[in-house]
């Protein structure tokens, strides 16, 4: 199980893409659990999770939320701008996937 | 041009941005909002542009009632900021936050006026609705950040009363904010006895003549909307999220401008330029400046969705149309891209500009109606909004923003649109 957590401004726009993250799961065959957040939830939100992923629109904010992930010692980065624009699961997942390790 | 930007420009944005004060502000206001919407819902009520219905709501003594959840919502936003911000502040510091916003909560009471004179003569001790609602909004956020500064000195210094070992952990958290609660709390005190001895005034009434009305009186001009109009997309064209920004650091003035108007119309006085009624307020920012999204993409939205001959970006449209009529264009702004792309600068900047000023002058010359205290949350679809907001002569001038908007769209989407198409068929020609 590959527990994925995405935060952006309020939680709204990134819901988009996760639809589409868990729908090329499932045809990979991978089991997840993907959820979106505010970035203000980060602490919260991150804590025991395989890897963090950040809205670029919240990419400002890098520096902070990388401080807060590497004391839970949670992989984090900034999903890059296109694959966000163009809500393309497949590689966001494999992002993720390739951040978290596994 | 794009180097220079990102490493010149950006990061001093980006400081700015990170400071600890406009980080507390713009979040401690998120507290503040919806309590606001939720009170504008009752007024909304009470004033339903139906006479009939409002008469009889008065007849059977029900506007009273919602005049009471209003004012104990809409009515006390600044009371609600002057905790939110001390406490995110503190949170942000990595403290527990809630003692420092009650702090701040107590601070900013003893800043206002309280002593009230009855027709009779005789005096009450009271808490204003004047200073808990818009007046009082940048003396909480005020004392909210140097409440917030202070009370994190004293936690990194850890000067605090310490319980002996065994005291259970809740008890001896009690008693964390004694100390700084007590020099804060006479500190604010002196403040208040300079003022109030010295001026006959106090704090919260020479803040906001001071300071508050000439902040909201720049807010509310033209030079005001053109700085937000091109400041939200211009913090966008990096990648930042410019709508939260500046949103977050306008909605004192922008908020309080709301709040001033619905005391207009409390008084029982019309909603009018002359009886200093404010052009720019909440309502003007959410539904008419950052309208379908930053920028107002609505047209470069529907261009792609329906015309666009890329295949990158008719895919983009088809993602992006059902977000744009709640406001929200993330998605366009980073799927076509707009951000870092100077093709469509111009318009991505200029749109919002224009926008404002029509709606300006709009209200200006009185064909389109000032705001009162209906705010609605900013994800609500263009037009229903300004049905809500301001009737059918604002939800007309908004649905004029989105047709204008596919023009001064047109001519740069069609340029991008022609370069992607050029080199979608050079990569199938390589393969």
């Amino acid at each position: 199980m590959l527990t994925i957590r995405l935060f952006c401004n309020e939680g709204m726009s990134t819901s988009l893409l996760v639809e589409e993250m868990k729908k090329a799961a499932a045809a990979e065959g991978t089991e997840v659990d993907i959820r979106a957040y505010p970035i203000n939830d980060l602490d919260d939100k991150a804590k025991g999770i395989d890897c963090a992923l950040l809205g670029p629109q919240v990419g400002y904010l890098k520096a902070k939320a990388s401080k807060t992930c590497q004391q839970l010692g949670v992989p984090m980065d900034v999903i890059p701008m296109q694959d966000y624009g163009m809500c393309n699961g497949k590689n966001v997942l494999a992002f993720a996937k390739k951040l978290a390790g596994k | 041009m794009k180097d220079f930007m990102n490493e010149k420009v950006v990061p001093k944005v980006m400081a700015f941005i990170n400071t600890k004060a406009i980080q507390a502000l713009k979040d401690g206001l998120l507290y503040s909002m919806p309590m606001m919407i939720v009170g504008a819902v009752f007024l909304l009520i009470a004033n339903f542009p139906i006479p009939a219905f409002t008469e009889w709501l008065a007849e059977v003594g029900v506007t009273p009632v919602l005049n009471q959840a209003y004012n104990s919502t809409f009515g006390i936003m600044s009371m609600i900021a002057s905790v939110g911000i001390a406490f995110t502040y503190v949170q942000n510091e990595g403290y527990k936050g809630l003692p420092a916003g009650v702090i701040s909560l107590c601070c900013y009471l003893i800043l206002q006026p309280q002593s009230l004179t009855l027709a009779d003569g005789s005096a009450v001790n009271a808490i204003q609705g004047t200073w808990t609602g818009g007046q009082g909004m940048v003396g909480a956020l005020g004392m909210g950040l140097i409440v917030g500064w202070i009370y994190s000195i004293f936690m990194k210094k850890d000067i605090t009363i310490k319980m002996p070992a065994g005291v259970p952990e809740g008890v001896s958290q009690a008693f964390v904010a004694l100390i700084p609660g007590a020099v804060i709390i006479i500190g604010v005190t002196i403040l208040y006895a300079v003022v109030n001895l010295g001026l006959h005034s106090t704090p919260m009434e020479w803040i906001y003549s001071v300071i508050q009305a000439p902040l909201q009186g720049m807010t509310d001009s033209v030079g005001g909307v053109i700085g937000m109009g091109l400041m939200v997309p211009f913090l966008w064209f990096f990648g930042v999220h410019g709508s939260t920004i500046i949103g977050g650091i306008m909605s004192p003035m922008l908020a309080s401008n709301t709040a001033a108007n619905q005391a207009i119309l409390d008084a029982g006085k019309e909603l009018t330029l002359a009886n200093g009624g404010h052009i720019v307020t909440q309502q003007f920012f959410d539904q008419f400046m950052t309208v379908t999204g930053a920028g107002l993409t609505i047209g470069l939205v529907l261009y792609m969705f329906a015309f666009s001959k890329s295949a990158q970006l008719r895919q983009i449209g088809k993602i992006g149309i059902a977000p744009a009529f709640f406001n929200i264009n993330e998605p366009v702004l980073f799927g076509v891209p707009v951000v870092l792309n100077p093709m469509l600068a111009v318009p991505f900047i200029l749109m919002p500009v224009l926008s404002g000023l029509i709606e300006y002058f709009a209200i200006y010359t009185g064909i389109c109606p000032m705001y009162g205290g209906v705010v609605l949350p900013w994800t609500c679809p263009p037009i229903i909004s300004g049905l809500l907001i301001g009737g059918v002569r604002t939800a007309i001038l908004q649905f004029l923003i989105l047709v204008l908007s596919f023009f001064v769209y047109l001519p740069f989407v069609r340029m991008v649109d022609r370069t992607y198409v050029k080199q979608e068929q050079e990569a199938q020609n390589q393969e």
